[in-house]
Parts: C-alpha cells; structure tokens; sequence
C-alpha cells in the first residue's frame, strides 16, 4: 500500500512520508528493547546519532556510494554497541537507564567537541547521496530514495517479527515478565540481553544513516537526550511491544509536531503530557488499543489486566 | 601560585560546588529513600528553581526575596504533581515511574523554554556577597563562602529534622517500613506528597543559588540529572549522609578533573559510576544490594 | 558419593549468621524435608545451593563437583532446579507458554532467532506431558496470573519438572493453599515423587505434609542443623521440640 504513495503524495508529503519511515525504523528499534525485554534507554539517540554521523563522515570522506555506507555505519554501530550493551547490562532497573543515558551524552559531548571530524556544533554538511555501485541511479531522486527507505524499514521490520516469534525472542519475553526466573530456569539472560541491545543500536543506526542522506546533514541535535526522549514516547504512545505500535508512535508524532507547529510553539509541551497520559492511562498504546478491539492474541493480556483490575 | 595556595583555593572551589550538588542530590535520595521512585525530572527542578529565581529577582530586586520563593514555588509543582499522577501509579512497575517522570522533564523543560526563552539568563549575587576575599593572596569571591556555609546550614537544618522532628521521624520510619507506618495510623500519602514537594524545594534550592554562578540555561537538566544520579549511587540510594558524601566526592573530581584533565572530566565521572555500580551496587554508604 | 553435600556451608549478612556451618548429604533418590521455625534459614539455603547466593565459607558439592559460587543459569544445567516461596512466573503469558518456555532451556538450539518451530513443537510437547502429569491440562490458554493460587504452585512445579532435574528444590509448595488444595497437591507430588528417580529437598511448615511425603528430615533452628534422621527419630527428639515451642508430636 505504502508503494503507491509517490502516485499519490505532493513532494511534500513525500518527504514528510520518507521521514516518517526512517523515525518508525528508529523507534522499531527500541522497541525491540523497551516493549520485548523492558529494558528502558534513555539514550537510544547515540545509535541514531552515531549512525548519521558515520554514514555522513563516510559519504563526504571516501567515494564509497550509499549504498555501502549506510550498512557499513549500521555494522559498525552494532559492533560498538555490544560493547555499550556490556557495560550498561551490569546494571539493572534504573542504573541501567541511567548508564544508558550517560553513554549518550558522552557520544553527545564527544561529537560536541572533536569538531576535526565531527565539525563540533555545526555538524556535517552537504552530505551527498552517492549512487553506485554499478551506476545505480535510482535512490537518488526524491522518490527513490523514498522506496529505499521503504525497502528497508520492510527488511527490517521482517527482521524482527521473526525474531520476535523465535525462541530467542521467548526468552525475551521471560526477560520481560520475570527475569528472575527466566534465569533459575537455566537461562543466560546477561547474554540475551546483550544481544538485544547490540540489535537495537545496531537497527537504530541503520535509521541514523539513512537519515544522514536524505536530510545531507548530521549535527549534535540527533544526540541529545530530547531525542532520545522523543522516541521512548513514539514507542510508548504507540504501544510497545508491538513493532508495529512504535511506527504508528512515530508517525503520530511526526504528524503532531508539523500540525501543531503551526499553532503553536508549545508543541512538544503537548507531546509530553500526551505521553504523560498515555503511561497512566493507555499503557498498551495506540496500537495495543487498536488490536484489543480486533485480534484475539490480546484477548490474553486483557484478559489478564482484566482479572488483576477486578481482584484490586 | 604555590601548591598549598592552589590546593586551598581549588578546595574551597570544590566545597562550594559540593554544597550545590549537595542540594540536588539530597533532594533525589530522600524521594527514593522514601518512595522508591527515581525522579527523573530532579535536574529540570533545579533548573526551575534557578529560572524562577531570575525571575523574582528581576521584578523585585531582591536575592534573598528569590532565595526565600524559588525552592518554594518548586516545592509546591512537585509536590502537585505528586499528588495529581505519581500517586495513580502506585501499583505499577517501577519502570512506569521512570518514564513518567521523563514525561515530566520534558514538560518542564518545555514550559521553561517558553516561559523564559533558550536564551541564557544570568543573576547577580546579592550584594553582600558579591565581593572578593583574598585566600593566599588569591582572590576568592565570597559568593562561594556563602555557598559553603549554606551548604553546611543546610544540611544541619535536614539532619535535626530527620531526628528530631516528627515529620522527620514519620519519614525515617516510612524508608524502612512503609506498610508499618500505615498500619500505625498515619497517612502514607501525605508523608510521600510532603516527601516530593521537599526533595524537589530542596533541588530548586540548589538551582536558585547556584544560578550566579552558572548561567541558568536549557541544557543543564540532563547534565544534572547524571550529576545527581551519580552522587546518590556512591552515597547510597536513600542515605541522608550518603549524599553528603556523594556530593562532596563528585565536586571534588569534577573540580581537580576539569583543572587537570579537562575534557576526560565528563568520561572519568560516568567511569566513577559504572565502577560503584559494578562493585558496590548498594553504594558506599548504602544498604548492601 | 552422595549427590548433594554441603560442608560446614556458612552464610552471614553482616553480623547476622543465616546459615551455620550447616553439614547434610543427600543421596540419589532421597526426598528430603527440612524443617524450622521461621528466620531458621530456609530459605537462605536455597539460594546459597542454587548459586543466588555465594557461601561466605564452606563447600556445596553436587554429583562431586563444587558448585559454591557458580551463577545460577550454570547451576540449572547441571540439574537442579526450584520453586520459590512467592510465586514465581510469567503471569502475562498462557500456562502452557509458562511451561514451554521452561521446556525450551532444555533444547539444543534454544536461542534461535529465526523459525523455531522445531523447537517449539518439541518443547511444546513436552510442557503439554507436564501439564497434563499436574492436572493441569484445563488452564493451560489461561494467563498464569489469573490461576488459582494452588495451580500456580502446580504450574511451578511442572516447570521445574520440564529441566529435568537430578535435584529438586520446593520451597513451600503448599504455602497458602486451603486444606482441599493441600490435600491435591500432595496427591500429586506423591504420584511423581513415586515415578521418578529424582532427588527432592523439600522446605515445609505443614508437617502432615512432611510425613506424608518426606523420607529424612533435616531440622535447622537459627541457621543451624539441630536434628537430622528419619521423621519418627526427628518427631521425638526433645531438642527438636523445644524449639518449635510446643513440639508437634
């Protein structure tokens, strides 16, 4: 459906549409830590941030065309990020946001200041988007890019729904309930952790760098904490644990901030308290209410939110 | 300037930074201590506090006037917004108090952006401080003085209230055994809303006095609230000396840090915390994990 | 060589001794109670045998190795297995996703993270033999949080039956059950007690359940061990009744 958006769609929308696709990547990502492990970063910026910036550095730096560095920057990000991912899976809880959350304004102050490579608080400029390899023209113009990103937000989103249903994501889901006994159950969490977290970044980045293309920019903004906020409420208002509730998060909020904007400056204040009031009062999300009306899979959980609410 | 100048004057430079940290981490261990919540928005009170300190200098005139209404007013939002959405969340996981006090962060730094602009304000101390001593033929502002001896007033002023107050005494108890407490009558929720509205006074305490020191800017509340995390990790999730001692740890390396080793300052702190973390999960002073 | 063998195992917090130079052998097979007021230490001895956590002195021997110190997944491999005191599960997830999950540690490639119907379909085999041994077989769509207390216990049980333990741990097992749901659970547990070769240690406060199901019993009073025989010695010894005040005889 979405592939016939460009027959349809004026180039404005379009490029609000590719947008969109790239922050519903970004917060897909998250998900994958928030909704399916309940492990809460705070600072899932730095693999947005990261990414663009590596994908921007390599764009201006090298002749490798997009199509190399935008999974080059996706790789290298996931390699980093187990290492990120041991450090904070010390932790549990709020110690583990919190060293997430540190990580990020390292990256953030890193970039802030190594203005040789990172071009400090201007950031990357002009970044190309290189075609290649074997001269394929085609994700250049605005419309093609537009189905690059489509292409690969479907890889990935393919990606995790498999995963999601695997074993290894049954064990998340352990994780998730009570990581306790999924451990007395003779189960390595701190490993599975990792291994989702590294993912998450490294999915996250992806989004990163394909954002470093199709906006030819990359600054200290796709690093700051308000970001990293901003998609813990895309998936949060979307509903998470649900891959698909965290797209819808981020195209709600897309569609909020550009509405709204022209209003009113005080936007993002109405963000907040709409996430404010989604945690008390919405838990599972747009999308989890949207599906409590239709699929029977959730009949379970409210089943069960059901039964808790009644017995209280 | 010789070493024992150096290290004097460095030192008193890192108390006075202590006291402020001191405001802001007490504040977030008390709330803990109490409500086993995390308060993620600690840094956005204190950051309020300094704005609203501005504020009320800039129409009366008055430092002490501010210094009296700033913790106040961020006492009182804190302590409404205990009352209007912490307390529904009660029976929730504790990740759910995480996000909602992000949520709040975000509100408020939203409304200090509108209400005051992303412009950097900056207050003048009052007069009476706002002079110079000379420590080892170095010249010192006495603003600091001040800042350490309120840090020290400050805390003596806590420390009689815990012990000798009732209020205090509701308050040690309900730490360590909230359902005893209600069982003895008192009701918890007034101790809680009381609880938040003085940690989050006490951060917006911090922010006011430290507002002539630093400029009152949007970008301090994530910085803070690391700052103020950190502290109460080495001090101890809910310790009252473990702040204290946080507090004073964390000036010291940031001061020393910044002197010798100025951009590794921001690393060697997370460094410091992933290492209390790792080893001592409970903290240096606190309950053992 | 005994299959569980704690040596002078020792645990303090502080100044508070949990443990105490606690010495017992449990052999292949054996269903073994251990009993005490509350604060004895119980519980503290689970964990310290299923690696929750470290010994502060002494030695826990399982099938001749020394397990002391081992994370607790590691311990879990080697076969033991538990329940815990407050009931521990999934409670958004169905029974039956409860027990597969517990099913599914035990499969080779239990970390797949593609397809995984092979190991779903013979995890999911055996966790629905299991719910079926429990009696179980009814709830299993059910969301475990919303069963009854006592089939909670049972589905604990049955997840820790699905690891195929040589050792297992039930820490009260018939904690808050009403008399009708005591009196199934130890049908059951007798049943599997009976079939298997299966060596149990087992932390109650009912006595009749205690000699319904135990072989020996171990009597441990402030953390340490005052009485260790068969429950006809253990009932009579007076040190032993001095210290449930009261006795039970």
């Amino acid at each position: 459906m979405l592939a016939f958006a460009p027959l349809v769609f004026p180039t404005y929308g379009m490029t609000l549409l590719t947008e969109a696709l790239i922050l519903g990547l970004f917060a897909m990502s998250l998900d994958l830590m928030v909704g399916y492990t309940r492990l809460v970063s705070f600072g899932h910026a730095a693999a947005y941030g990261f990414g663009a910036y590596a994908c921007g550095w390599l764009l201006l730096h090298t002749s490798l065309p997009m199509l190399a560095t935008i999974p080059i920057a996706a790789l290298l990000a996931g390699v980093i990020a187990v290492g990120v991912a041991w450090v904070c899976t010390q932790a549990t809880g709020v110690s583990f946001s919190m060293l997430t959350l540190a990580f990020a304004q390292l990256l953030y102050a890193v970039a802030y200041k190594w203005t040789g490579v990172t071009g400090g608080s201007d950031g990357l400029a002009g970044i190309p988007r290189r075609s290649g390899p074997f001269s394929l023209h085609i994700f250049i113009t605005r419309n093609g890019f537009y189905y690059l990103v489509l292409l690969v937000l479907s890889g990935a989103f393919l990606f995790c729904r498999t995963l999601v249903r695997s074993p290894f994501g049954a064990v998340l889901r352990g994780i998730r309930e009570n990581e306790a006994k999924t451990l007395a159950l003779g189960y390595n969490t701190r490993a599975y952790k990792i291994a989702v977290v590294a993912l998450s970044y490294a999915l996250g980045a992806l989004a990163g760098a394909l954002y470093a293309p199709f906006a030819g920019f990359a600054n200290t903004e796709l690093l700051f904490w308000l970001l990293s906020g901003q998609v813990l409420i895309m998936v949060i208002v979307g509903g998470a644990g649900t891959l698909i509730g965290p797209m819808l998060g981020a195209a709600f909020f897309l569609t909020v901030e550009h509405q709204l904007s022209n209003y009113t400056e005080a936007w993002a204040l109405f963000f907040g308290l709409i996430f404010i009031a989604f945690v008390i009062f919405a838990p599972e999300g747009i999308w989890g209410i949207i599906r409590a009306r239709f699929r029977r899979r959730t009949a379970v959980e409210s089943e069960y939110r059901r039964g808790v609410a009644g017995a209280q | 300037m010789d070493l024992t100048a150096f290290l004097v004057v460095e030192s008193l430079n890192a108390l006075s930074q202590a006291a402020l940290l001191f405001f802001l981490g007490v504040g977030l261990t008390l709330i803990f201590g109490i409500m086993r919540i995390v308060n993620f928005a600690h840094g956005t009170f204190y950051m309020l506090g300094a704005f609203i300190g501005y504020s009320a200098v800039r129409f009366s005139g008055s430092f002490w006037l501010a210094l009296a209404l700033a913790p106040l007013a961020v006492g009182i939002v804190g302590a409404l917004f205990e009352l209007g959405i912490l307390r529904r969340l009660y029976r929730r996981d504790e990740s759910a108090f995480l996000m909602v006090t992000f949520g709040l962060a975000l509100v408020l730094t939203e409304l200090i952006r509108l209400g005051w602009g992303s412009e950097a304000l900056q207050i003048e101390p009052p007069l009476t401080f706002s002079g110079i001593v000379f420590v080892f033929d170095e010249p010192f502002p006495t603003y600091r003085l001040f800042l350490v001896s309120a840090g020290i007033l400050v805390a003596l002023t806590i420390w009689l209230f815990l012990e000798r107050s009732r209020l205090g005494l509701l308050i040690r108890a309900t730490s360590q055994n909230a359902e005893m407490v209600h069982a003895l009558g008192t009701d918890i929720r007034l101790v809680r809303s009381a609880v938040f509205g003085i940690g989050c006074g006490l951060a917006g305490l911090g922010g006011v006095l430290a507002a002539p020191l630093v400029t009152a800017s949007i970008g301090m509340a994530a910085e803070m609230i690391i700052d103020a995390f950190v502290i109460v990790i080495i001090g101890g999730m809910g310790s009252f000396p473990g702040s204290l001692l946080g507090a004073v740890l964390v000036a010291f390396v940031q001061v020393f840090g910044e002197y010798y080793l100025p951009d590794l300052a921001l690393a060697f702190m997370y460094l410091v915390m992933l290492l209390v973390l790792v080893v001592r999960p409970g903290g240096l002073l606190g309950k053992e994990a | 060589m005994a299959l569980l063998e704690l040596n002078e195992l020792t645990r303090h917090f502080g100044g508070l001794v949990a443990v105490d130079h606690v010495s017992m052998r449990v052999e292949e097979g054996e269903v073994r109670a251990v009993i005490g007021p509350n604060g004895a230490g119980k519980s503290t001895l689970f964990n310290l045998i299923t690696g929750v956590l470290k010994p502060s002195q002494g030695s826990i021997g399982f099938a001749g190795e020394d397990i002391a110190g081992l994370s607790t997944p590691r311990i879990c491999q080697r076969g033991i297995a538990r329940t815990f005191q407050l009931t521990a599960l999934f409670p958004q997830m169905t029974a039956r996703e409860n027990v597969r999950l517990a099913a599914q540690a035990r499969e080779q490639r239990r970390w797949q993270f593609y397809g995984g119907s092979g190991v779903f379909t013979a995890a999911g085999r055996r966790a629905d033999m299991a719910l079926g041994r429990l009696g179980l077989s009814a709830v299993a769509d059910r969301p475990a949080g919303l069963l009854s207390h006592g089939d909670q216990r049972l589905l604990e049980v049955a997840m820790a039956l699905l690891q195929e333990p040589r050792l297992l741990l039930l820490d009260e097992p018939t904690q808050g059950l009403s008399l009708e749901e005591t009196g199934q659970a130890v049908e059951v547990l007798s049943g599997l007690l009976a079939e298997g070769n299966m060596s149990v240690l087992l932390v109650e406060h009912d006595m009749e359940v205690v000699f319904r199901l135990a072989q020996r019993i171990t009597v441990l009073h402030r953390g340490a061990v005052i009485a260790d025989g068969l429950p006809d010695e253990v009932r009579l010894d007076a040190v032993v009744q001095t210290a449930y005040l009261g006795g039970f005889a």
